[in-house]
């Protein structure tokens, strides 16, 4: 329901996301196997076995390393999925918004209600030092 | 280039190679090549590159000679810049797709069986395959350990520098805060009143980029002195990057300048008093503040600017540069100036303290004006129609139902500019401190009647109401005479005490003669209700006295008075300048009396006598109305 409300972009996008996610895994998983297998060596070949072993050993980093890859892409994945829930959850956006404005409404509410008082204060106490000082006579 | 040397063959040896030396010293050789196994032999050793590399040179020779033949052709290839780049590129293609071939076919059994040469059997043991293969395991091992090592101390990097809160956490109070989205691979964010109702051209982005974590470490020596007091408050993880037009700190001047001295001015500096420093490492909220801030000021000074521009006064607005002069009175003008300065650390010399009074209500009239602005542009009055156009007030749309004619429409569709209303307020506030200075000098100045004055506290910005109470010390019950002075804009509005409405202008002087003219008829009017406390009569009194010497205030006004049996008379004159008080008394009759040859009888004496000026300085008495007081007191008794 909600997915169908979301425009196209935004659809791919998530999309990209669920396929990177599977093919971070799936190459963890597949680059494991491969280097099982060929630790396995029970691959027939034409190449002298010296060789062999430089090519496995090679193979073996290379695969490694691809693992390691896949792992540190997991996490810029996830990391990229926390800035977009950030940048586009406007439900959270909006509560943060209102309760903002709520907070600034009643500082605002009580502010106008400190300076109304104070002004009302100020006010008398003026009306009587005017009284003071008019009829005195030292002005 | 090896290839161009001279080629040496070597001839295989004759004898053949020794495979082992038994015991017993017999050597045993190694069975020759068969023809087949030596011609494999040494098809191995054909260096192929060699051709290759003639047959390259052959091509190349055939291309140049091609070339050579077809101009045409070559002369627009060779046009082409990335002519060469592209043929390197293509040769290397091929020959990377030549090598993947080769590999293929060498790999593979599908396409091509290559039979092992019979060379020097290395048998190499299963053992050293176990080995090899263990070292290549412990290898990929070390490449996985080393990753999540990498991993695990970024983990911990994060759980320890708690402190720092991580960028999405501080990302997220950003979003709560500010407006940001996701453009490719930045994060812009928007800081411009544009939500807001502004319409302001110019654009407030800014860019949210990660902290650099080498920046991070490096900023500490790069500023060890400031650094060294806090080393345990760490940067945030988060950068904001403002365009370089907002950056730094905005004010807007106020100034009342009468000819060239100041009357007030007032700043408006929406971050308060607090000189924002904009340096680097200063946090992204208070960054994007003052970038905001920066961008109010601009926005404002553009809209007053157009306005001054346009606005068709009888003394032209001027706009020079970052100021507009503006002649709110004769001889007074207020000059808003825009004051930016970009880099905060030479602070822009600041000579206003000397000024001295600030005023603070322009500076927030202007603030509160612009906003008014904004919210009138997003702030649509309700009911409208779904389909109708935005904007028209709501006055506008009952026009039709209401049948408005062609001026009421045409009243509606004036609106006051932003310029226009900050003038009237400057006008209003001008005003509001000359009548406050006329009334605080002449209550300095007449020290007889006391002149009381209370401001309202209800006002609002282009309007004030004072209420002045001119009183006798000591008979404020006798007589007391208020006056309500309505200030407005550039015009005063004066309500006496018997309902009288009097206009006057803004010059000072004119309400000054209208306080004067006030205290002598409450001068004359507090004796008149004395006199009637004292049993005296009152003759007559007129507030337009037409003889005597002229004043140049006005008229004098007088009254008569009698007292009780009749036989005595005062008349006061009091003369609009202050001082100007003469009291005359005149018996009658007289206690004595002599016939003359005009005067013959006694009788005649009761028609009044001659006038005797009273020096009222030498009198004993507090005041005038008690000096008048002791003397009718006197003159009542002495009867």
């Amino acid at each position: 329901m909600t997915s169908r409300a979301l425009p196209q972009s935004k659809e791919a996008l998530l999309k990209s996301y669920r396929t990177r996610l599977k093919d971070d895994v799936k190459s963890m998983l597949e680059n494991f196997e491969e280097i099982i297998k060929v630790a396995k060596g029970e691959h027939d070949t034409q190449l002298s076995r010296l060789t062999q072993c430089e090519q496995d050993t090679y193979e073996m980093h290379v695969r490694s390393a691809n693992i390691v890859r896949a792992g540190e892409s997991l996490m810029k994945l996830v990391s990229d999925i926390k800035q977009y829930l950030i940048l586009n959850d406007f439900p959270s956006v909006n509560e943060a918004i209102t309760q903002n404005s709520k907070l600034f409404r009643t500082k605002q509410a009580e502010c106008d209600q400190k300076l109304m008082s104070l002004r009302d204060d100020m006010a008398a106490d003026l009306y009587d030092l005017e009284e003071e000082y008019y009829q005195s006579i030292n002005k | 280039m090896s290839f161009s040397s001279v080629n040496i063959s070597v001839e295989a040896p004759i004898e053949n190679q020794i495979q082992e030396i038994s015991y017993d010293g017999i050597e045993i050789y190694q069975p020759p090549l068969t023809l087949s196994e030596s011609l494999a032999k040494y098809a191995q050793k054909i260096d192929f590159s060699k051709t290759t590399d003639v047959d390259l040179k052959k091509e190349e020779a055939v291309e140049e000679a091609k070339s050579d033949s077809d101009s045409k052709d070559a002369f627009q290839s060779s046009l082409w810049p990335w002519d060469s780049v592209r043929n390197k590129l293509r040769n290397a293609h091929q020959e990377i797709c030549v090598l993947a071939d080769v590999l293929t076919v060498a790999k593979d059994k599908r396409y091509m069986v290559l039979d092992p040469v019979q060379r020097e059997p290395l048998e190499t043991k299963p053992m050293v395959q176990i080995y090899a293969r263990k070292k290549a395991l412990a290898g990929a091992a070390n490449v996985l350990l080393a990753g999540a090592e990498k991993l695990k101390t970024s983990q911990n990097e994060v759980a320890r520098n708690r402190t720092t809160p991580d960028f999405h956490i501080e990302l997220l109070r950003l979003r709560q805060n500010w407006r940001l989205k996701k453009v490719s691979n930045m994060i812009i964010g928007d800081l411009s009143y544009r939500t807001a109702g502004s319409k302001f051209m110019q654009t407030g982005t800014f860019e949210v980029t990660k902290a650099e974590e080498d920046e991070k470490i490096g900023s500490p020596p790069s500023s060890p002195l400031p650094g060294g007091g806090q080393p345990t408050k760490p940067s945030s993880a988060l950068k904001v990057t403002i365009p370089s037009e907002l950056q730094g700190v905005a004010y807007i001047e106020v100034l009342c300048q009468k000819d060239t001295e100041d009357l007030c001015s007032a700043n408006i500096n929406l971050l308060g008093s607090g000189a924002p420093s904009s340096n680097p490492d200063m946090h992204w909220q208070q960054k994007l503040e003052a970038a905001q801030n920066v961008l109010f000021c601009k926005e404002l000074f553009n809209q007053l600017a157009k306005e001054a521009v346009q606005l068709q006064a009888p003394i032209p607005h001027m706009v020079v540069g970052n100021q507009i002069v503006a002649t709110i009175l004769p001889g007074i003008q207020i000059i808003i100036a825009l004051r930016h300065s970009t880099s905060g650390d030479k602070k822009p010399e600041k000579p206003t303290p000397s000024k001295g009074e600030h005023d603070h209500v322009l500076e927030h009239s202007l603030h509160q004006l612009l906003r008014e602005v904004h919210h009138k542009n997003t702030h649509h009055p309700f009911p409208h129609p779904a389909t109708g156009p935005l904007g028209p007030s709501k006055k506008r749309m009952m026009a039709g139902p209401m049948a408005a004619d062609r001026y009421e429409l045409l009243d509606m569709t004036k609106q006051e500019t932003l310029l226009e209303q900050i003038i009237k307020q400057s006008q209003h506030c001008l005003m509001r401190m000359r009548t406050g200075y006329v009334l605080d000098t002449l209550a300095k100045e007449c020290r007889d009647p006391l002149i009381s004055s209370h401001w309202n506290t209800l006002n609002s910005p282009t309007q004030s109401c004072v209420k002045i109470n001119i009183s006798t010390h000591g008979y404020d019950a006798v007589c007391r005479t208020p006056l309500v002075i309505h200030v407005g804009e550039k015009s005063l509005k004066c309500i006496c005490r018997d309902g009288k409405v009097m206009n006057l202008s803004y010059e000072p002087q004119e309400f000054r003669d209208l306080i004067f003219n006030h205290i002598t008829q409450h001068q004359i009017l507090a004796v008149q209700a004395l006199a009637k406390t004292m049993g005296w009569q009152s003759l007559a009194n007129s507030n337009h006295l037409g003889s005597g010497p002229v004043d140049p205030l006005g008229n004098a006004t007088s009254c008569l008075l009698a007292s009780p049996t009749g036989d005595r008379i005062i008349a006061v004159r009091c003369e609009a300048q202050y001082g100007g008080m003469q009291v005359s008394v005149a018996h009658s009759p007289r206690s004595d009396f002599f016939p003359s040859r005009l005067v013959t009888e006694r009788k005649w004496e009761h028609l009044g006598g001659q006038f005797r000026d009273v020096r009222l300085d030498r009198m004993e008495g507090r005041n005038f109305l008690h000096k008048m007081e002791l003397l009718m007191a006197s003159l009542t008794s002495n009867s």
